[in-house]
């Protein structure tokens, strides 16, 4: 089966419109973020889904998208457990893989 | 802080949206409350004010209807709160509110609860995977966010919902291989054309995104279900499986796709928590999303004073909703004492409008009742708890050792006791329950409904309370 990696999300009707770019770090790695995205837009736009690391070290993501499954838990800027789908991306922020307590990175 | 008004109403989407407005119009003071930042639930979802083309949906009908509710709000000189959530019923009549600096509570005279619904979730092995995403939150990215998920993309599951977040995806220019349903839905739908004959504008909607999927080469695979997800660190493929009359995958003739995204839609379920906290007493209904709660003609639950309208009290869609929210706003209204609603009679046309729409879902729900799949697609190693990571086998070993009822479970595994506080699971396990003939009835929900800040709940207003004096307690100075 070939391998389907690299893709990523796309933003619809182009970037344009939606204000000047910035970049967030994640996993200190720069990303672009438009304003009034949320942090999840704006990576899943970059191609990185995997947000998490549950307590067992199973990988997660984005699920329900409106805050209420709490599956896209990331830190940002040093606060723990923030929900990617519920936080507004800003310019500077630095987003990290959040992982629970006792699983591995 | 305390604060007293007529109505309170939870909730700003098409039901609360209409509620809020209906209440006001006839005399009520109102306050709107709602945790996201936008108003408009998830059926409105919008993009940002700031974008081209943003802070409204890009339909004319969406544009229209939520403008014509949020003008309606500011005529009716509604106090609308976003980013306020509700978090408990401390008292009859009493909301509590975590809200920034204006935490604290609200006394109204008639609440009414319009908490929407959100994806039932089922689960499956591998659906914790990066890159499972449910059919609202594909929806939610590709309104609110305008940002579409990686392809290529498999909708699956089960309802008429599947139709419209893959119509969403090949809209959005994302390839989607297939829509896989597990209902026999071509079959179903000929028997119930004669109810959904009732609801024109629904059935032409249906056939609008049947043909455009059929345009965009979607493969159709009815009576089908999603075996399992498979990736490593993210999805890389799935596995599909006829399932038979029983629901039972016939795993020898499966087929495995290789895909970027697995939408899955099993159908809404209401959001009931809150109800739920209030002792609002429910009923049986699985055609109308499983527990719905009971409410008598005017929308009022069991609980006096707190009516419910729209998904949040059972599962209706949108025109159900706007016309449940203008009905609990007029009775909330009324109950509230405002002199208009006293001299203003029940709206007759509203009443029998809904009554028509009721065959109507009926109808629909009945071509896509699905097949009792998921118990059978599980094995040992499926998580059931994601936010305890509570496996099968887990629950498998607890009731070997004498675990018989959720709230046992939830003792000794945690399971729902993550944050979701159970949303993603405990339904899950009811149904699993009662198949083994075991206590299926959910553990007791307790405040908060929602996970608060410890700041929160420090509001300084709020007067400590009564207690008799104890002569070993030292005396305040």
């Amino acid at each position: 089966m070939t391998s389907i990696r690299g893709t990523h999300g796309t933003r619809l009707y182009g970037e344009a419109g939606r204000g000047q770019p910035f970049a967030l770090l994640f996993d200190g790695e720069a990303v672009t973020a438009f304003p009034g995205e949320t942090i999840a837009a704006a990576l899943l736009a970059a191609g990185k889904v995997r947000l998490r690391v549950s307590r067992s070290g199973s990988p997660r993501g984005l699920y329900c998208g409106m805050g209420l499954c709490y599956e896209c838990l990331v830190t940002v800027d040093g606060r723990a457990n923030q929900r990617a789908c519920m936080t507004e991306a800003r310019p500077g922020m630095v987003v990290a893989t959040s992982v629970a307590p006792g699983a591995a990175p | 802080m305390i604060e007293d008004t007529d109505v309170a109403v939870v909730g700003a989407g098409p039901a609360g949206l209409s509620a809020a407005g209906e209440a006001a119009q006839h005399g009520a003071r109102v306050i709107l409350l709602d945790d996201n930042g936008e108003p408009g639930g998830q059926y409105f979802r919008h993009p940002p004010a700031t974008w081209l083309w943003g802070g409204t949906s890009r339909s004319r009908s969406g544009r229209t209807r939520l403008d014509a509710l949020l003008a309606a709000l500011r005529a009716g000189g509604v106090d609308y709160r976003a980013r306020a959530t509700v978090w408990d019923f401390p008292e009859p009549s009493t909301l509590a509110i975590a809200d920034g600096t204006r935490s604290g509570r609200i006394r109204a005279r008639a609440i009414v609860l319009a908490t929407g619904a959100r994806d039932r979730a089922v689960p499956f092995p591998g659906w914790t995977l990066p890159g499972v995403v449910s059919a609202g939150g594909v929806q939610n990215l590709i309104k609110g966010m305008r940002v579409a998920p990686p392809g290529p993309a498999l909708v699956a599951g089960n309802g008429p919902l599947l139709l419209v977040a893959a119509a969403s995806l090949v809209r959005a220019g994302v390839r989607v291989a297939a829509v896989v349903e597990a209902a026999d839905v071509p079959r179903r739908a000929l028997r119930e054309a004669g109810r959904l004959a009732l609801a024109p504008a629904i059935a032409g909607q249906a056939a609008g995104y049947r043909v455009a999927l059929l345009a965009a080469g979607v493969r159709m695979l009815y009576g089908h279900c999603v075996v399992a997800a498979h990736g490593s660190t993210e999805l890389e493929s799935v596995e599909i499986a006829p399932v038979d009359a029983g629901g039972r995958p016939a795993r020898a003739a499966r087929e495995r796709i290789a895909v970027r995204t697995l939408v899955t839609g099993f159908g809404l379920a209401p959001s009931l928590e809150l109800a739920r906290l209030a002792g609002a007493r429910e009923a049986r209904e699985p055609l109308l999303g499983g527990s719905v709660l009971a409410r008598d003609a005017s929308l009022m639950t069991s609980v006096p004073g707190i009516f419910a309208a729209g998904d949040g009290a059972a599962i209706g869609g949108v025109a159900v909703a706007l016309l449940e929210g203008r009905l609990a706003g007029l009775e909330a209204a009324r109950l509230a004492g405002t002199g208009a609603a006293r001299k203003a009679p029940a709206d007759l046309r509203m009443r029998l409008a809904r009554a028509r729409l009721d065959r109507v879902r009926a109808g629909i729900a009945r071509v896509f009742a699905p097949p009792a799949t998921w118990r059978e697609l599980i094995t040992g190693e499926t998580i059931l708890c994601r936010c305890e990571d509570v496996r099968m086998a887990d629950i498998e070993a607890r009731i070997g050792e004498g675990a018989r009822s959720a709230t046992q479970l939830k003792h000794v595994t945690r399971f729902g006791m993550g944050r979701c506080q159970g949303r993603n699971c405990l339904a899950a396990l009811g149904e699993l329950l009662a198949a083994r003939g075991l206590d299926p009835a959910l553990p007791r929900v307790r405040p908060p409904a929602r996970p608060i800040l410890l700041g929160d709940l420090m509001t300084e207003d709020i007067p400590p309370p009564e207690l008799p004096a104890d002569p070993h307690l030292p005396r305040a100075r």
